[in-house]
């Protein structure tokens, strides 16, 4: 198994798809930090908690791009042709996805890792800027950065799950994206009593939003594990059954 | 060693092989033959457990291709299928694999020399020619030193210095002890090297023979008197067939043999022909597979 997972980062480093989604992935969330920060009532919201809370929330947008990489990771096997040499490899395919969740798992901790430096970065230079201080002492800070890392670990899952689950990569990226960016919000206005129990509102459970009605961070790490699992074992299922 | 079982495999209600039987020894380069459509990459797919049979079974060595422990050391394929990722470079391509089925990484060199691609090993394979990856492929497939290949078409795209040197290739496996299949839809580029031959033509079995079998040369003569040369071929004892049009087979013989026995029975030679062995192959192919192209 190990052997495995060593074998698909070896593939993940040997193309340039690190290299385009993690800046991008960066780069989205440091511009929705700033955005946050620049439109702030003055240094009192910059430094009241729901203000650090709503800047650092924003560490979260990110997640999106981190989950795209993980389909690619699935996905871009039949998108390629190398599926099949995949399965050749390894013909007992479960272990292929299972490598790819645990490789999803880790790279999706190391994203959020570069891009929560980063968000901290811009949110404390901003705010000295401003004439604020970004309060990184405080324990709201590290709980949401905690936060911010499991967001984008169990989006890296969740990704990778959808990608074996949807084999066809720009079919699972556009249902991806036009989930958390249409769906969910038409699905939380229409009835907003099941909205919280939904991915996104998971995420941004996690990440300790400053919005009513979202469930507490832990049961947000729970609702969106329980997310990744599900499809993740439908991902495998398919994987493991049909003609590749 | 390859037996195939009764393979059967449909999609909906289009059968793509059909109660397939055929076995696949070691030490020989079996040829896979049929026109475009016939079933041969299913066939293959089927083997390789990259699609499940509806009935029947393929066998390596007694074994699914599933049930194979590290598979890679047993079998090598390059399938027509077969993808390359456009951004990661031929090298790269060999070590991924190399990785995951957990080989010896220090073959990979001397086998990007094998197929000659050591200059290219390190640029990206989107930029490498349909016969680059060809060899590329070859290449994965001898990674884990397997005593079996299952090669589908591995002449398409190259040139034919290059179709020349897989067959070189194929003749060499063979002669080390190993158990190689070929695939073609076209009979030249496999006729010199294949030591058998199972035709399919629809997905079902035409024919399955040692090549062997079929060399015995086979010499055709026509006389003016057809009952005089067969009392002649009798008493010097040799076998032979006479067809409806006259014609009289021989297998075994060769002309000048054939020649003085016409002679001394006094008939006048119309017609005195032999056909190789390539030349029978060859009437085999076509026969399967006429009509069928598409």
């Amino acid at each position: 198994m190990i052997d495995l997972v060593a074998a698909e980062w070896l593939k993940l480093q040997t193309t340039r798809l690190l290299v385009g989604l993690i800046p991008a992935a960066v780069a989205l969330s440091c511009a929705a930090v700033a955005g946050i920060v620049l439109s702030a009532d003055g240094v009192g919201d910059l430094e009241s908690a729901e203000g650090v809370r709503r800047v650092l929330a924003a560490t979260g947008t990110g997640a999106l791009m981190v989950l795209v990489l993980g389909v690619i990771i699935s996905a871009g096997e039949h998108r390629f042709g190398t599926a099949a040499d995949t399965f050749l490899t390894t013909p007992r395919r479960h272990r292929v996805v299972a490598a790819k969740l645990a490789l999803g798992a880790a790279v999706g901790l190391a994203a959020g890792v570069v891009i929560v430096a980063a968000c901290g970065g811009i949110a404390s230079l901003l705010y000295g800027i401003e004439g604020a201080t970004f309060p990184f002492a405080d324990v709201d800070v590290w709980l949401t950065v905690t936060g911010a890392l499991t967001y984008t670990t169990l989006f890296a899952v969740l990704g990778v799950g959808l990608g074996s689950l949807v084999r066809n990569q720009t079919l699972a990226v556009a249902v991806a994206l036009a989930w958390f960016a249409v769906v969910e919000h038409t699905l939380v206005n229409l009835a907003p009593g099941i909205g919280r129990w939904l991915p996104a509102a998971a995420g941004q459970a996690i990440v300790r939003t400053p919005l009513d009605g979202l469930l507490s961070p832990l049961a947000g790490v729970a609702l969106l594990a329980a997310y990744g699992v599900a499809i993740a074992v439908a991902g495998i299922r398919v994987a493991a059954t049909r003609d590749a | 060693m390859i037996e195939v079982h009764s393979l059967t495999k449909t999609y909906g209600a289009q059968r793509a092989v059909s109660d397939l039987s055929f076995t696949a020894p070691s030490g020989k380069v079996t040829g896979f033959l049929g026109p475009n459509g016939a079933g041969k990459t299913t066939t293959f797919r089927c083997l390789l457990g990259l699609a499940e049979p509806t009935g029947g079974a393929a066998l390596i060595d007694g074994r699914a291709y599933r049930e194979l422990d590290s598979p890679r050391r047993r079998l090598g394929a390059v399938l027509e299928s077969t993808g390359f990722h456009p951004g990661r470079t031929g090298r790269n391509h060999l070590r991924v694999i190399s990785r995951a089925a957990g080989l010896d990484a220090s073959r990979i060199d001397g086998l990007l020399e094998l197929v000659g691609l050591r200059a290219a090993a390190d640029r990206r394979v989107g930029g490498y020619s349909l016969g680059m990856r060809q060899r590329l492929g070859l290449a994965a497939a001898m990674l884990g030193n397997p005593a079996v290949l299952v090669l589908d078409e591995p002449a398409n795209g190259l040139d034919p210095e290059g179709v020349r040197w897989v067959r070189r290739l194929l003749r060499i496996w063979a002669d080390e002890g190993r158990t190689v299949v070929v695939s073609s839809h076209q009979l030249a580029e496999v006729a010199q090297v294949v030591d058998r031959v199972v035709i399919i033509r629809d997905g079902t079995l035409v024919n399955e023979s040692d090549v062997a079998d079929l060399t015995a040369s086979r010499v055709t003569v026509r006389v003016d008197r057809t009952d005089l040369m067969v009392s002649a071929l009798c008493s010097a004892s040799v076998e032979h067939e006479v067809r409806p049009d006259g014609a009289i087979r021989i297998a075994g013989r060769d002309t000048a043999e054939i020649g003085g026995i016409a002679a001394q029975a006094g008939v006048t030679v119309t017609e005195l022909s032999r056909r190789s062995a390539g030349e029978t192959l060859e009437a085999m192919f076509l026969a399967a597979t006429r009509g069928s192209e598409r």
